[in-house]
């Protein structure tokens, strides 16, 4: 008995060509993966292509009938100015998010990479804000940057900075670096989490043998640590850079937008155009010009990652 | 200087011991002040807004109005009392227990078949899947969130928990089912093998052998997938009217809008909603920083 299942288990991997298991191991494959086939087609891909059409059809969101258009959404939001603004905006909390959000979890991953005492308590620490959510960030700060009794300009007050009290939410010229600011302050943590895991991959000895060679600190953060970086940077870089582009909650909550369109991100724009405006047809056409530019930008991005990790 | 003179010193002892050893002389010019100064700013930031939401959900409101204090003179515990009954709390953080504890089953089942399909079984069409998984990915949701909803409708799913954990669950399954793949790539076959030989079937093998050693792998996707299932907001906006219904955060957004409560209750009911979340953060942040690691580097 013992001998005959030990020699076909030794027989087993030459004796298992593709071709023979087929149909059953196929049947077996596809009944793993069916659950999560059903789903991802139903509500992934079925309304992923119900989004282009309807970007083509007129929907007031409750009637049974949609009428083709052809493209006359997607005229009519070439010239929608509350759009091109929410695409000008994201861009800027693309951009810092970006720089600044990346640079400060990158500088505070090398802090607590650095440091042995109380490495548990920072890294908790920093990640806190990032487990609120968008709605209590958006709440929370409404309160913190309201003009007159928020806790910012009772700060700035009392410390005698206060010629920089600001109504930060309501004045045009701060109120998009104000939420920028919020944005940061919410989803630096997630970046620092990956980096400070990448950091602790960094092989030891290589430090040891910079150091031996008299290498200083920059020295070693050039050649050592930012080229093991590289990976975890180009993900958290994409990843940030899409959670800013497809911020939503903390602006609806913090600012709806406001003031004027000085606030408006294309996520809400699409989502006022459809629940407030009624007109679906034309928030689809939204969905699709700043769906299609996000996936281009992985695209991009997963390719260029893609070539230097092949170089 | 102690750069130069130390190592000499130090070597000879046990290499073993080398990287303990070196590790604070790295430390030789930076300021050991400078550097916890700075983290310790660093978390005061992060801090400081709790604490103040914290604070201030405890104070009456012409106290958090007025310009003296920070600190509640004598705590308001009734401001929670009122926030809760006001705001109708237990409704809505009933519901988000419900909906997330579905949610992370759900993509816990869904996700951990796909995975070891993916990892371990051999069958045509694998290659497709995994190009459409990624494929998905990269799909944002506010490409879809639209096309969604008008599928929900004709599904006569609005307002219904069905159709909003349904979206849940789909929307965790790709990266869940890359963090499950490359979680049981790395583990190795023997216990699957000695049970096929034991005439194990592959369901039997999945259920009694494979899940019960993919635990870290589980409690990595659960305590990720859960966060942001409790965290949804956009769909739950979108799909939801009846109060009775809404998960915790879309509860908080309609508590704010049509009753206009008072600025300390706000505070206390936003401080009682952070509640469950903080608690599951800090009992489950190892599992955060793998999950995070393992769904975003692989």
């Amino acid at each position: 008995m013992t001998s005959s299942s030990l020699e076909l288990a030794a027989r087993r991997p030459t004796r298992a060509p593709r071709r023979k298991r087929s149909l059953r191991a196929n049947l077996l494959g596809w009944f793993f993966l069916a659950p999560a086939i059903a789903l991802i087609g139903v509500f992934t891909i079925v309304p992923f292509g119900q989004a282009i059409l309807l970007s083509f059809q007129s929907w007031d969101g409750v009637s049974p009938d949609t009428a083709w258009v052809g493209f006359a959404n997607y005229e009519f939001i070439a010239s929608d100015p509350v759009f091109w603004a929410s695409m000008r905006n994201v861009l800027f909390f693309g951009v810092v998010g970006f720089f600044v959000g990346n640079g400060v979890a990158l500088g505070m991953a090398l802090a607590v990479n650095r440091i042995t005492r109380g490495k548990t308590f920072f890294r908790t620490v920093f990640y806190l804000p990032g487990v609120l959510s968008v709605v209590v960030v958006g709440l929370l700060f409404s309160f913190i940057l309201a003009p007159g009794s928020g806790v910012l300009n009772r700060v700035l007050e009392m410390i005698g900075l206060g010629a920089l009290q600001q109504n930060w939410l309501g004045d045009p010229s701060v109120a998009l670096p104000a939420v920028a600011a919020v944005f940061v302050w919410f989803h630096w943590g997630f970046g620092f989490l990956l980096f400070l895991a990448g950091l602790q991959d960094v092989p030891r000895e290589l430090y040891e043998a910079a150091e031996l060679d008299g290498a200083r600190p920059w020295a070693q953060f050039r050649y050592i640590t930012w080229p093991h970086l590289a990976p975890v940077t180009s993900i958290v870089s994409l990843l940030t850079l899409l959670a800013a582009l497809q911020i939503f909650g903390t602006v609806q909550v913090l600012t709806n937008g406001g003031p004027g369109y000085h606030t408006m991100v294309p996520t809400l724009a699409i989502f006022n155009e459809a629940f407030v405006n009624w007109r679906y047809g034309s928030a689809a056409a939204m969905s699709v010009v700043f769906g299609g530019a996000l996936v281009l930008l992985s695209l991009l991005q997963l390719a260029i990652t893609g070539r230097r990790s092949r170089a | 200087m102690t750069l130069i003179t130390q190592p000499p010193v130090k070597k000879p002892s046990s290499p073993a011991k080398r990287p303990v050893q070196t590790r604070p002389r790295r430390r030789f010019r930076a300021d050991r002040v400078g550097l916890y100064g700075l983290l310790v700013i660093a978390a005061l930031t992060a801090l400081l807004p709790l604490l103040w939401m914290l604070s201030g959900s405890l104070q009456s409101l012409t106290e958090l109005l007025s310009n003296d204090t920070f600190l509640p003179s004598e705590p308001q515990w009734q401001n929670y009392v009122t926030a809760w009954v006001q705001g109708d709390l237990g409704t809505y953080l009933r519901n988000s227990v419900i909906y997330t504890g579905c949610a992370v089953a759900g993509i816990l089942i869904v996700s951990s078949l796909a995975g070891y399909a993916l990892a371990r079984l051999d069958f045509a069409g694998k290659g497709v899947f995994t190009v459409i998984i990624l494929a998905v990915m990269i799909i944002p949701a506010p490409a879809m969130f639209l096309a969604q909803y008008k599928l929900l409708i004709s599904l006569g799913l609005t307002n219904n928990p069905v159709g909003y954990i349904l979206i849940l669950i789909t929307s965790g399954i790709p990266m869940s089912t890359l963090i499950m793949r490359s979680f049981f790539v790395s583990q190795p076959r023997d216990l699957e093998e000695a049970a096929a030989l034991d005439g194990a079937g592959p369901l039997r093998i999945f259920w009694s052998v494979i899940l019960p050693l993919a635990r870290p792998g589980l409690a990595a996707v659960a305590v990720i997938q859960g966060l942001g299932a409790w965290n949804e907001y956009l769909m739950a906006l979108v799909l939801f009217d009846d109060n009775a219904l809404m998960p915790i955060q879309r509860g908080l957004t309609a508590f704010t809008s049509a009753e206009t409560p008072q600025q300390q209750i706000l505070l206390a009911a936003t401080t009682i909603s952070i509640v469950p979340v903080v608690i599951f953060y800090l009992m489950a942040q190892r599992h955060i920083v793998k999950g995070i690691g393992a769904g975003a580097i692989k």
